[in-house]
């Protein structure tokens, strides 16, 4: 976490969104230095019927995109939660410049009997503990973005 | 003396000899006859050497090589003479231009003629070409393997799986050499076997390999300063001892998979080499994870408590069969382990503990990956072998039951750790999690080897673990 002021003022959930976290993190050597990570991660808001997909690929992120859930669950596993829980997490990250250790993404799918990460596949949600550095830290990063909620 | 006129002196060797006031020419002279540039100026940096000194070998060498008898110096025969040095081995010697000086100093050494015959032999061989000219054989350049690969790096940088190209990309089912040749070399005959005994490709390969080899150099940590170890602080004394019990039960079932690894590193052969490296980080993984639950027991009040039963430990040693310990180790034992560390999440006090667990998270599931992923490719090529996987399952799981039933400390641990302390209300609330996360380990485990292709075991599961499976009759209830 090294860039320190506001980069940018979008609106969650929206593509614009994810893409501002994407050109933050992309930016970011500390990103990098974490490591590579090759998935694909669906992010689910079913009260808000908005489903997106992300692909981390190498040392970056790649493509975002809004899609419809069929496309969201294919996937290594998918974040699914209400809305209410998002806004949540997004703004203790925002208060805090990172998750505390309540609103983590692995505390708060332990916390979640039916799972936050969840997955069609058992190998391909392992996904969700292989690279959890790097999916912990696109989220935190996004306490640098000026969040407007709908 | 044309020619040795014509031989070009370097730079730091003609530095040397002039500071010596050797003449150039001697120097030239003594290259020609074949001398190394740095052999001459190792000699000329010797004490004692004087221009008449270089002048009179280099002559008496080329009178040598001219044809001219070669005369044995009174003191060097006496002496060697008396060692048992033979005067042909010593006429070698000097027909090669071994200082007399140097050759008796050799000989008062204990240098014995045999060991001296393999070094006069040796300097022949480089100097038998016309002229004294190192005569190379080179015909190992000829080698028939596949030349002139020239692999990009891609956004990954140059990968392991990313050099399998071209006939380097053949990774055979049956590997046929019984060496440490690497694969894609070109085999010669008469090397002694090494001892392996994995030859199969089915036995050990999965297709994640190389990939997760690179993830585990690329995501790397270090408990000594990747850890915030100041955030620590102190706790109740008997969360403390259950967390000091977690973390021995934790060091000890590290040390027990790294063990297991390197058993069986040894066996396999070197035609799979994604395979060997990947193993070769997840014992460094087992390693990490010692070392760092070990440091969390020594820095907070506690030490280290009570030892497990270990009956699951031996069964895991003592598997007779790679996919066998793979799939026991890697994904019935693993997967215990991740739910451990998710309970370790769940209960963390500070951000040093939660970064222990998640950072191990990511260790512990590459071996995950690497076990599910060796299975599906087993199972692929040995459907035959399916009944036999769920026989060595099964035993594994009554095994693992058993051994639940008689750790006590680690059980009663972890249920204060989720209730938070040792009261009556806190151990039944503890009680009550530890099942919650025992659901969660039991389903995941299940899962992944529905991944593997071994079908849905939830009904096959040991009756102590198919309590927590959701049936998928219940499921769909």
């Amino acid at each position: 976490m090294t860039q320190e002021a506001t980069t940018a003022k979008a609106t969650f959930p929206s593509v614009d969104w994810f893409n501002a976290v994407k050109e933050i993190v992309n930016n970011d050597p500390n990103f990098r230095r974490i490591g590579t990570c090759d998935a694909e991660m669906g992010v689910k808001i079913p009260d808000l019927g908005k489903y997106y997909k992300i692909t981390f690929e190498a040392f970056e992120v790649g493509d975002i995109a809004e899609v419809d859930e069929a496309v969201a669950e294919d996937t290594d596993f998918w974040l699914e939660m209400p809305y209410a829980r998002w806004k949540e997490m997004i703004q203790n990250i925002k208060d805090n410049a990172r998750a505390d250790l309540h609103h983590t993404l692995n505390t708060i799918d332990l916390e979640d009997p039916e799972g936050f990460a969840r997955s069609n596949d058992g190998y391909r949600r392992d996904a969700f503990y292989r690279f959890n550095q790097t999916f912990q830290y696109f989220f935190d990063i996004t306490y640098m973005i000026e969040t407007t909620f709908v | 003396m044309a020619d040795t006129i014509a031989t070009d002196i370097p730079a730091d060797l003609a530095q040397v000899a002039q500071e010596k006031g050797i003449p150039l020419d001697v120097v030239r002279r003594g290259l020609a006859l074949g001398f190394p540039p740095d052999v001459v100026k190792t000699q000329l940096n010797m004490p004692g050497v004087t221009a008449e000194a270089a002048e009179q070998f280099i002559s008496e060498q080329e009178r040598i090589r001219a044809g001219g008898e070669i005369t044995i110096p009174p003191e060097l025969a006496e002496l060697a003479h008396a060692k048992g040095w033979p005067d042909d081995l010593l006429i070698r010697a000097l027909k090669l231009g071994a200082p007399v000086a140097m050759m008796i100093n050799q000989i008062n050494a204990g240098i014995t003629p045999e060991q001296a015959a393999g070094f006069i032999a040796t300097q022949e061989a480089l100097r038998g070409g016309e002229g004294g000219a190192l005569q190379l054989d080179l015909s190992w350049m000829k080698v028939p393997t596949e030349w002139g690969v020239r692999v990009r790096a891609g956004k990954h940088g140059l990968t392991v799986g990313g050099i399998n190209v071209g006939t380097y990309a053949d990774i055979p089912d049956y590997w046929p050499y019984q060496t440490e040749m690497p694969r894609g070399a070109y085999p010669i005959p008469g090397v002694p076997s090494m001892g392996y005994s994995i030859f199969e490709k089915a036995e050990l390969w999965s297709d994640n390999s190389a990939d997760l080899y690179e993830e585990a150099i690329q995501r790397r940590w270090a408990p000594s300063t990747d850890i915030p170890w100041d955030t620590l602080e102190d706790l109740p004394s008997d969360v403390e001892k259950a967390f000091c019990q977690l973390s021995t039960a934790l060091c000890e079932k590290a040390l027990v998979v790294g063990d297991v690894i390197g058993r069986w590193l040894p066996e396999m052969s070197y035609g799979y080499h994604e395979v060997k490296l990947y193993l070769s980080t997840a014992e460094f993984d087992c390693a990490r994870q010692f070392e760092v639950f070990r440091k969390r027991a020594f820095s907070n009040g506690g030490g280290m408590a009570v030892q497990s039963p270990g009956y699951l430990h031996r069964a895991i040693i003592d598997c007779r069969f790679w996919t066998e310990a793979s799939s026991v180790m890697f994904i019935l034992h693993n997967s215990f382990i991740m739910g451990l560390y998710e309970i370790g999440l769940a209960t963390a006090h500070n951000r040093a503990e939660y970064r222990i667990f998640s950072l191990c998270q990511q260790d512990i599931s590459r071996q995950l990956a690497y076990g599910v992923d060796h299975l599906k490719y087993f199972l692929s090529r040995h459907i035959e072998r399916r009944q036999e996987v769920n026989h060595f399952l099964n035993k594994a799981e009554a095994v693992f039951s058993y051994e639940w039933t008689k750790d006590t400390p680690l059980r009663e641990a972890l249920m204060i750790l989720l209730g938070g302390g040792t009261e009556p209300s806190q151990m039944a609330t503890g009680a009550a999690r530890l099942e919650y996360f025992w659901g969660r380990w039991v389903n995941a485990y299940a899962d992944r080897l529905k991944s593997a292709t071994l079908g849905d075991r939830r009904e096959k599961l040991h009756p102590s673990l198919r309590k927590y499976a959701e049936l998928p009759a219940a499921a769909a209830a």
